[in-house]
Parts: C-alpha cells; sequence; structure tokens
C-alpha cells in the first residue's frame, strides 16, 4: 500500500522544502566560494554547533520582540535556524513542557555556563 | 537580510577572540568576546566572563545584528581562555600533558591495528578516524563524533576495548 506524502505548511521562509535556494548556505554550496572561505565557515560553523551543544539542558533566556523575555531551558536548534527547541518555558499562562520558538521571533538569547 | 547577514565567512572570522559592541534592533546592546559567528544565520556567539568563574554565553540572531564596533582585541591568553569555554566537561580533569599523551598512544594502538587515523582543528587536539569520525579529548567513547551511525559504534565499541585493556 502506497504511503501517501504528509506535505507540511509552508515554513516562515515561505519555502515548503526547508531549504532556500536562495539562501547563502546553498549559495556556498554552488561553489561561489573560495577554499578559504569555506575553511573559514567550516571553522566558524564548528565553533558554533560546540556551542550549541554546550547550551543543552541550561536555563536560558530568550530576548524576543517588543520586550518580551521569557525563560526556558535549552534544548536543540534546528539545521536552517528556523527555530529553537525549548523546555520548561515559562509563559504568562504557565509553564509549557516543550515547545517551539522561531528564530524570526527572538532576538537574541543566553545562558551561564 | 541586512549588511551584518551579506558578509563573508572570512569577514566574520575577523571578530572572532575580539571584544565588540553589537547594536541590535529595538535598541538593544551587546557587549562581549566574540567566539564565532554562525555561517548559516550570521548569529553572533558572545562571551562575558562572570566575577564567580561563570562565563554568560548570548548569542544575538543574525537578523537582529544592525552594528557591529570592535573594542578592542584578544592576547594570546584570552583566544586560549575563548576556546575552552565550549570544550566538553571532562577534558577539564585531566591536564594538557595527560591529554597529549592519551592522544598519542590511541593514535598509536589505531595506526597499529591499521586504522587510519590523523589530527586536525586547532593544535591538532581533535583525531580524525579514516575522515569520517572525529575524537576529542579526551578521546573516550563519548567523544566521537560521526555522520555514520555504522563506523561510530564500532569505533567506539574498538575505544572502549582499548581503554578497558589499558586499566
Amino acid at each position: 500500500v502506497p504511503m501517501g506524502v504528509l506535505r507540511l505548511p509552508r515554513g516562515p521562509d515561505g519555502c515548503s522544502r526547508g531549504f532556500s535556494p536562495t539562501s547563502p548556505r546553498f549559495q556556498a554550496l554552488l561553489g561561489g566560494d573560495t577554499v578559504a572561505a569555506q575553511g573559514a565557515r567550516a571553522a566558524l560553523r564548528q565553533r558554533y554547533l560546540r556551542g550549541l551543544a554546550a547550551a543543552r539542558g541550561h536555563p536560558t533566556q530568550f530576548c524576543l520582540r517588543a520586550g518580551v523575555r521569557v525563560d526556558a531551558v535549552f534544548g536543540a536548534a534546528d539545521v536552517e535556524a528556523v527555530a529553537f527547541q525549548v523546555d520548561a518555558l515559562r509563559t504568562p499562562l504557565g509553564v509549557q513542557a516543550a515547545a517551539l520558538l522561531r528564530c524570526a521571533d527572538v532576538l537574541a538569547y543566553s545562558f551561564l555556563l | 537580510m541586512n549588511d551584518w547577514q551579506r558578509k563573508s565567512p572570512l569577514d566574520w572570522e575577523t571578530y572572532v577572540n575580539k571584544m565588540v559592541k553589537v547594536a541590535a534592533i529595538e535598541k538593544h546592546e551587546y557587549e562581549g568576546w566574540v567566539l564565532t559567528v554562525d555561517p548559516v544565520s550570521a548569529s553572533i556567539v558572545l562571551a562575558t566572563f562572570l566575577e564567580n568563574e561563570k562565563v554568560s554565553v548570548s548569542v544575538v540572531l543574525g537578523h537582529a545584528v544592525q552594528e557591529v564596533k570592535i573594542l578592542k582585541e584578544g592576547d594570546d591568553e584570552m583566544k586560549q581562555r575563548l576556546s575552552c569555554i565550549f570544550a566538553p566537561e571532562e577534558s577539564k580533569a585531566y591536564s594538557p600533558e595527560e591529554h597529549e599523551k592519551r592522544k598519542n598512544d590511541l593514535k598509536t594502538w589505531l595506526e597499529t591495528n591499521h586504522i587510519p587515523v590523523t589530527e586536525q582543528g586547532e593544535s591538532g587536539r581533535t583525531l580524525c578516524v579514516a575522515g569520517v569520525l572525529t575524537i576529542d579529548p579526551p578521546y573516550g567513547p563519548e567523544e566521537c563524533s560521526s555522520s555514520n551511525e555504522i563506523i561510530l559504534s564500532r569505533v567506539q565499541g574498538l575505544i572502549q576495548g582499548y581503554l578497558e585493556k589499558q586499566q
């Protein structure tokens, strides 16, 4: 029995495939960058990923738009920087056990090590 | 996309290990040592050292960045300090000499068993096995990373056996 294909709603970037062809990442994949630039990109990205791994499980304060600040426990980030997954998000309506925060809504976040 | 997001990775790299002031939208300002800039989102990762030996890490998302001003350069000691912030917890239990010895012992053992291994990364701290798996200090099974699960579990098993034989 053939499986139905689940078409999820369009992501915030307007492209339901989740990987925008006009993004800098895709342009770099096409080979527009020099070897040095690609090396820098890789080193920077590796440090960033280690940072995300270090953030996991730490209480984090997210600074959203319009002066809104929320506290949560950092869970994970996705590859395309579309959203953050957090645990124990404190909202005026109570604590959400798990939640997604859109990257477009987040201005900055910070945690202690 | 703003000007900051349009910069090249070589540009972003020039900000690493520098103390900067980031002006963000909605009049927010952030100051700290630049640990890295994520090439995918252009997010700036800043570190601030607090008095109680803790480090406050702030990440300013790329789309929110308006202006980045360099305040000062980090010296070698600061660069060393910054590169250790995201190091895995366990590696702080060993001294650099012990790490070096563990790394060399493991590398020799892998080579003796005809497993291709090279050193890479900053100061050669990371071992790279067959070009697809990396091992960080302190070179135990938990410090292995790979995108290939089969190779990962095989190598983890090998290292586990190797460490058990050492005890």
